[in-house]
């Protein structure tokens, strides 16, 4: 049975895996379904089994690659036939856990079991050395879970998002979270602190701007010895937009002659280089094609749109999104540009901002959401899953996108506006 | 009963050590307060030990004056107006035009000739943040350069752009993001 899905699995990857700007809308009854079952102690609190209980289910629906049941369901953790079997929910997989508090550390004992046959197909013990992070262990269990049944990697799930939220006038906050919300740290208070950036892709650095001085100062943060560096001042304003593959260089938007432009920062020599020259706005720089040439958003056509530009030379720009007339935010990963486009040209207009995923390879243009403002998309680094802000109806949220399956999902922030987002 | 098979189960054990702290706790509030009050413990000691009655009066002086600066930074910043500006734009409209001539003549008059002037440009909620800092930014230029043709010295000028974060009216109506689409002037000393 596991092996027959497995089979359907690979097959429904392998068809469509070619171009994220086809969409797909996939068929949920080729997927297992998965039921979780809580072996925890009478004893353990139950709150947090409850809401470990939640994180698993959604993880498993935010994979796409499983039907999990929402039903919460008790068992022993050795099990017996109706635990194991499951007959009268028609599940194809069982995943049990088992939390044991020790200290400050929390235990999870987790079991996938084939609920055909009442195989334990795997068990693995995991221990998570503080207790409050544990949004972080019940990643790692549908990571691994995912990895087990041979789908496409979810690792993505495990990285730290890093974000900035408005908490008043020239008010904000700089948050380490996961995914959902559902962990939260805030590691940078006081006055107005945004556009935080990972340093490397250990995510144990980051980049942020100070507003708190007289001039817009970037900082880096080391988050293992809480230590923090100035790295350059810049008048006007001062973003940190991208990092280099090898940490060593930074794409920034400054203003040294009151206008915005974009720089690359070389870490090692202290040394900016200058890459636009235009007399209007250049903003949000990213690196493409092995850090060899940048995309950008410059209003050069009098809107903003999304032009690229090779690094060092004398080329010129490029054009390379034809659609809408104000696209002002943009990531990207090898050949799959992501981008804002407002609809409605003026502020009488549609207020709304929609996210467009387009390939450099094809003419396809795949419009991603449908209301709200959607903003700030982030690719992770398996290019299947988008990172996004999205405001709506006075909320601010985390969406995720998940382009081959064709899901999005939202986690608001329950206090603050989401200022920008990194992970 | 069926029996319960336990082929091919593979137990291991995951120990979460490896993600960093992820707490440095930069608080640039309390940064900012230890600062400050470093600095009133200095001027305190001063005051108890080692001070005469001639460093006494210098003191008065310059209280007097700074409190006098203080004073004509207010009186001139109340007169000063905002320059507002059209959805995603940053040339000065006609109607904003008398505006800033009143602020060159204001600004430029002798009472603040030994001031700078800090333009802050802001915007409103609309668009991606990075680019409404860069609106802000040239929004902040418009109002340099236009005060510039006026004849003001624009090397006592400098520009910060706030983007969204500093709006004025927070109700999510068209004429509270006309009003946070502006230019401000603060004077500095």
């Amino acid at each position: 049975m596991i092996k027959k899905l497995l089979l359907l699995l690979f097959v429904t990857y392998s068809l469509f895996a070619y171009d994220a700007t086809v969409e797909i809308v996939k068929k949920l009854d080729t997927l297992p379904k998965i039921a979780v079952q809580d072996a925890s102690d009478s004893s353990e609190d139950i709150y947090l089994r409850k809401k470990f209980y939640k994180l698993l289910v959604g993880d498993l629906r935010v994979s796409a690659h499983f039907r999990p049941l929402d039903k919460y369901m008790t068992s022993s953790y050795s099990g017996g036939v109706g635990e194991n079997f499951l007959s009268k929910e028609s599940v194809d997989l069982i995943l049990r856990f088992r939390l044991v508090t020790v200290g400050n550390s929390l235990i999870a004992n987790v079991k996938l079991i084939n609920a055909s046959s009442g195989e334990v197909r795997n068990e693995t013990n995991y221990k998570m050395q503080q207790r409050k992070r544990f949004p972080f262990l019940a990643h790692r269990i549908i990571v691994n879970t995912n990895d087990l049944i041979g789908a496409p990697s979810i690792k993505w799930m495990e990285q730290f998002v890093l974000f900035a939220k408005y908490t008043g006038k020239r008010e904000s906050e700089i948050v380490v979270s996961d995914y959902t919300l559902s962990f939260q740290k805030t590691i940078v208070k006081g006055g107005l602190n945004i556009f935080p950036k990972w340093a490397n892709k250990l995510q144990d650095a980051f980049y942020y701007t100070s507003y708190s001085g007289y001039l817009p100062t970037l900082y880096r943060v080391d988050l293992n010895s809480g230590e923090r560096r100035k790295i350059i001042t810049g008048k006007g304003m001062l973003v940190c937009s991208d990092v280099s593959n090898d940490g060593e260089k930074l794409l920034l938007t400054m203003a040294p002659q009151d206008q915005a432009d974009i720089f690359l920062y070389d870490l090692r020599f202290k040394q900016l280089e200058r890459i636009t020259k235009y007399s209007g706005i250049d903003v949000n720089g990213n690196f493409i094609d092995n850090d060899k040439k940048i995309i950008f958003v410059p209003d050069r056509l009098g809107y903003p749109n999304i032009f690229s530009k090779k690094i060092g030379g004398h080329g010129g720009v490029e054009q390379m999104v034809y659609h809408g007339k104000n696209n002002n935010s943009v990531s990207a990963i090898d050949n799959y540009i992501v981008y804002s486009s407002r609809e409605g040209e003026s502020e009488f207009g549609n207020n709304v901002f929609n996210l467009y995923l387009i390939s450099t390879k094809t003419d396809y243009i795949r419009q991603l959401t449908a209301s709200g403002k959607n903003l700030y998309p982030r690719f992770a680094k398996d290019k299947d899953t988008i990172l996004f802000i999205k405001h709506f109806k006075n909320q601010s949220s985390l969406g995720v996108i998940r382009l081959n399956s064709n899901k999005s999902f939202l986690f608001p922030l329950k206090v603050g506006k989401i200022q920008s987002i990194d992970w | 009963m069926k029996k319960l098979v336990l082929a091919s189960m593979s137990v291991a054990v995951l120990l979460f050590t490896g993600c960093s702290q992820k707490n440095p706790d930069v608080d640039m509030t309390t940064k900012n307060q230890k600062m400050e009050k470093v600095s009133n413990t200095n001027a305190n000691g001063m005051n108890a030990s080692n001070m005469d009655s001639n460093s006494m009066s210098s003191n008065s002086m310059a209280e007097n004056n700074e409190n006098a600066v203080k004073y004509l930074i207010a009186n001139l910043e109340s007169k000063l107006r905002p320059v507002n500006f059209d959805f995603d734009k940053y040339n000065i409209r006609e109607d904003m035009k008398p505006v800033v001539a009143s602020s060159a003549t204001i600004w430029d008059g002798d009472k603040a000739q030994n001031l700078s002037v800090k333009l802050e440009g802001n915007c409103d909620e609309w668009g991606t943040d990075e680019y409404n800092y860069a609106l802000g930014l040239k929004r902040a230029k418009s109002v340099k350069d236009a005060l510039g043709a006026r004849g003001v010295a624009v090397d006592r000028i400098m520009l910060v752009s706030y983007g969204e974060s500093n709006p004025v009216c927070t109700e999510h109506t068209k004429a509270c993001w006309a009003e946070n689409r502006r230019v401000e002037f603060k004077l500095l000393p």
